[in-house]
């Protein structure tokens, strides 16, 4: 993968919409008020807030599990979680330069949690549960080595969740989970870090976020109990905790101490509300907001006019401070996008669906239009009409849902359409007829009407014996090719009358997906055996297979109107884009940070529009000056 | 009204805003143009202002048609001249270097020499243990204005005033009684009265006489006459007198 991309021309990136929203205190403002940090799967996005433009820091191999900003805003930390057994990289990056820094491999499987020392010379980080129980290690940034490391908590205890640094102390830091809470002295000489326990007595706690008082004195640990406790730092006493009446549901997830003694609180349930300080036994105030989705990161931008709020729904909100009120910045999909579309002849505008909802985004400014939701159901493909008045989507409970564009309102069910789940959709040309393909291997040939919107059953086509993954109509709609896991493609004669299979073209792979060439004598497919392969439409022979992928199956691909190429989307997170005719790649496109699951090139030939298994969507640059 | 919905409809456009229409004019524009510029004037209409319009720049003021407040004073309390002067503020500091002459110790002690020693309280004690009141409030110091014969003039003096008014009268009846008893006879009001008439007319005569005199008494005669008429009326002004001195004349035998 890494040896293709080095070969290859790389295709632009044009912007990325896409929010690790899971991970703990992953959002952050840099110090310097002007750029919002935060993961998208493997990469970190540093964002400008004034131009909204992107810069991306990728290196990690996996799924980044931890971010964090120094105090000069010098560096920025990520580290990663890895597979069973390896250890996983904390990477630093320069924020200048905008490139790496240093790797710093250590831990094992994951990184819990990062923190800087207050004048950046250290970064404390902690392992995850598989690293030994979670493990503390100092790393000394001029030296770019470890300085020591020990176990986060005695063996009693469970896992530690979080690590801070105090505010003017290089030496101090403290580390809180599930019945331990610690301070922890870092003793240079001897390369040895001291902890201190801090016995909370009666009150059993498990700490989920920390956050260390103006001036060092106090340390405060948000619970999932949904209350905070304070500790005095240079007794190691428990102060309090609160507040008492009426706790946060779902726990607290993140705090932030404001320039006043008030605190900062995100909760579970989506609550961000101002509580006061420990003297009032942390009482709530007046300002709370609730939000959709749990908090999982609050960063104050500046002294905290203004701050960031990340949910695990993958969306950021913005406050400001004095009227408190949510502002939505960025939305992306908190699951894997399953499909994605574009209206015809409609570059502007592309459709997504993914777990739960159907969303409609503008292509130029990579916003947000609307948004369907079918909750706790996943929605596995999208169509839309050719005069655009309908989205046609197919979901996971084998219903098939009509939707109006503009108001989102469900006009029509097709209840049991597939008893499965539906897995594929195509819609005629004429608007009136849909070609449905099922996760038992059924295709079936429905009837729409609109005023009032019904629908019938015309035809139901066994011939598959696993779930159908893709259906493509000919332009005339005589036709159309199914591609199903059972290692077939079909192409059916779609006679409204009769319907009947044509060719079955056979391959020892499952195959994902397939399309026409624009002129329609040829189709291509391709599937988990890396390869991609032409066949003739016409008697169904085998033109020929290429090599796609070094490591992983193909999961979508797409040709362009004008036939001269197209894009293939893989398992490997990797856009390639090929010349059709000689089979070779172009251009690779390396960002996504989880398998590509669908790829479209728009319809004026402006940009390629991929999506990723992490939710993301980025938007390239279409290559110029080869199309042959 | 479904159909009207399409995808392509959510297409971010720029928003272009629609022109303004035309400004409005009036059609009677011209109309009210030709009747300013054909003739008519103002006042010929409606006839001359009733009131004097204001100059622009004697504009309707503030306050103006109300009438003027009393002038700010600023606010002294009834007793103020008998309030303590304030506290000093906690966060007043002395002025530096500044220090008092007065010798408080002296000072003192010749106030204290000085001073009237305070009376005693009266006070009144009315059970074992020595709970003590006020008393003048009490009632039970009398209080000599409270008396029935205040003010007034005492008995003893009235008494002794008929006392001597019947001595006197005992006197004159014992002195009448007397003179009843040794017979004098009183020179009555109107022969007192010719007696000094008469004098006065005697004195007249010799003092027109008198002034009738030559200035120079240059010979003997004429200053014995002179010596023997002041004589004379020396000795008629000494009776006059003597007559007009007494009232009461008795003529002894």
């Amino acid at each position: 993968m890494v040896e293709e991309a080095v070969n290859k021309p790389v295709l632009e990136l044009q912007n990325a919409i896409g929010f690790g929203g899971t991970v703990p205190n992953g959002l952050k403002v840099h110090p310097n008020r002007q750029s919002l940090i935060y993961p998208i799967g493997c990469t970190v996005v540093v964002r400008d807030l004034a131009t909204n433009k992107q810069e991306f820091l990728s290196g990690h191999s996996n799924t980044i599990s931890a971010v964090a900003v120094s105090k000069s805003g010098k560096y920025i930390a990520s580290g990663q979680i890895t597979h069973m057994g390896f250890k996983a990289d904390i990477i630093v990056w320069d924020f200048e330069t905008l490139s790496m820094y240093c790797k710093l491999t250590l831990h094992m499987v994951k990184i819990q949690d990062l923190a800087f020392s207050t004048n950046d010379k250290y970064l404390v980080s902690l392992g995850g549960e598989d690293d030994s129980g979670g493990s503390v290690v100092v790393w000394n940034l001029e030296t770019k080595e470890a300085i020591c490391g020990a176990p986060a908590q005695v063996p009693s205890a469970g896992v530690t969740h979080c690590v801070t640094c105090f505010n003017e102390d290089d030496m101090k830091f403290a580390t809180g989970g599930k019945d331990t809470l610690r301070i922890w002295q870092l003793d240079l000489p001897n390369r040895k870090i001291r902890p201190t326990d801090i016995s909370t007595g009666q009150t059993k706690r498990v700490i989920r976020c920390l956050t260390v008082a103006h001036g060092d004195g106090m340390l405060y640990c948000g619970t999932t109990t949904g209350d905070i406790m304070s500790v005095f730092t240079t007794t190691f006493k428990m102060q309090t905790f609160g507040p008492e009446k009426h706790p946060f549901s779902l726990g607290i997830c993140s705090l932030e101490q404001l320039p006043t003694e008030e605190i900062l609180v995100g909760a579970g349930d989506g609550t961000v509300a101002v509580v006061q300080g420990p003297n009032k036994r942390f009482k709530r105030t007046s300002k709370c907001v609730k939000v959709k989705g749990a908090i999982t990161s609050i960063s104050l931008r500046g002294k905290g006019h203004q701050f960031f709020v990340g949910t695990d729904k993958c969306e950021i909100y913005k406050f400001n401070f004095g009227d408190f009120k949510p502002e939505l910045v960025e939305t992306c999909h908190h699951g894997p996008v399953t499909d994605l579309v574009f209206p015809t002849n409609c570059p502007e505008l592309y459709v997504t669906s993914s777990k739960e909802d159907i969303r409609i985004w503008d292509a130029n400014s990579a916003r947000e239009l609307r948004r369907f939701t079918v909750p706790n159901m996943e929605c596995t493909s999208v169509c839309i009409t050719g005069d655009g008045h309908l989205i046609v989507s197919g979901w996971t409970d084998g219903r098939i849902r009509l939707f109006l564009p503009e108001s989102g309102e469900c006009v029509h069910t097709i209840g049991e359409a597939h008893n499965l789940g539906v897995t594929a959709l195509a819609v005629f040309s004429d608007n009136r007829h849909l070609v449905s393909g099922g996760k038992e291997g059924d295709v079936r040939l429905w009837r729409i009407s609109k005023r009032p919107y019904a629908s019938k059953l015309l035809h139901d086509l066994h011939e598959h014996k696993a779930a159908v993954t893709c259906v493509t109509l000919k332009k005339d709609d005589s036709e159309c090719v199914t591609s199903s896991t059972d290692g077939t493609c079909i192409i059916w004669d779609l006679n409204v009358d009769k319907p009947f299979r044509r060719q079955m073209l056979r391959l020892n792979t499952l195959f994902n997906n397939v399309t026409y060439h624009p002129e329609e004598h040829q189709v291509i497919a391709a599937g988990t055996d890396r390869k991609i392969s032409y066949w003739e439409s016409a008697d169904g022979s085998l033109i020929r297979e290429l090599d796609a992928s070094s490591t992983g199956a193909i999961n979508a691909l797409d040709v362009s109107s004008c036939g001269s190429f197209f894009v293939s989307g893989s398992e490997d997170k990797l856009v390639k884009v090929w010349t059709y005719d000689r089979g070779v790649t172009t251009h690779i496109g390396v960002g996504h940070s989880a398998p590509v699951a669908k790829v479209k090139i728009s319809p004026g030939h402006n940009c390629i529009v991929s999506v990723g298994m992490d939710g993301s969507i980025i938007r390239w640059k279409m290559p110029g000056g080869d199309e042959e | 009204m479904d159909q009207e919905e399409n995808i392509y409809n959510l297409i971010p456009r720029e928003y272009i805003r629609p022109p303004k229409p035309p400004r409005y004019t009036s059609k009677f524009k011209s109309e009210a143009k030709d009747d300013i510029i054909g003739g008519k004037q103002a006042q010929k209409t409606m006839g001359p202002p009733k009131e004097v319009v204001r100059q622009p720049a004697e504009f309707l003021k503030k306050n103006e048609k109300h009438p003027p407040l009393p002038e700010k004073k600023e606010f002294k309390y009834p007793d103020s001249d008998k309030r303590k002067p304030k506290i000093p503020p906690t966060d007043e500091k002395p002025v530096m270097g500044m220090r008092t002459t007065k010798n408080f110790i002296t000072q003192n002690a010749v106030q204290n020499i000085m001073s009237v020693a305070k009376r005693p309280e009266k006070n009144y004690v009315d059970t074992r243990k020595g709970d003590a009141h006020a008393l003048p409030p009490s009632g039970l110091e009398p209080k000599f204005i409270n008396r029935k014969d205040y003010g007034e003039v005492p008995v003893y003096l009235h008494k002794r005033k008929e006392d001597m008014e019947r001595a006197q009268q005992e006197y004159n009846a014992y002195v009448a009684e007397h003179f009843r008893r040794g017979a004098m006879e009183q020179l009555s009001d109107e022969i007192r009265q010719h007696i000094i008439d008469g004098l006065k007319a005697n004195w007249e005569e010799i003092h027109r006489e008198f002034q009738g005199l030559s200035v120079m008494t240059d010979t003997i005669p004429k200053k014995s006459r002179k010596e023997r008429m002041e004589a004379e009326m020396a000795q008629l002004e000494k009776d006059i007198e003597l007559m007009e001195k007494h009232p009461v004349i008795f003529i002894a035998n």
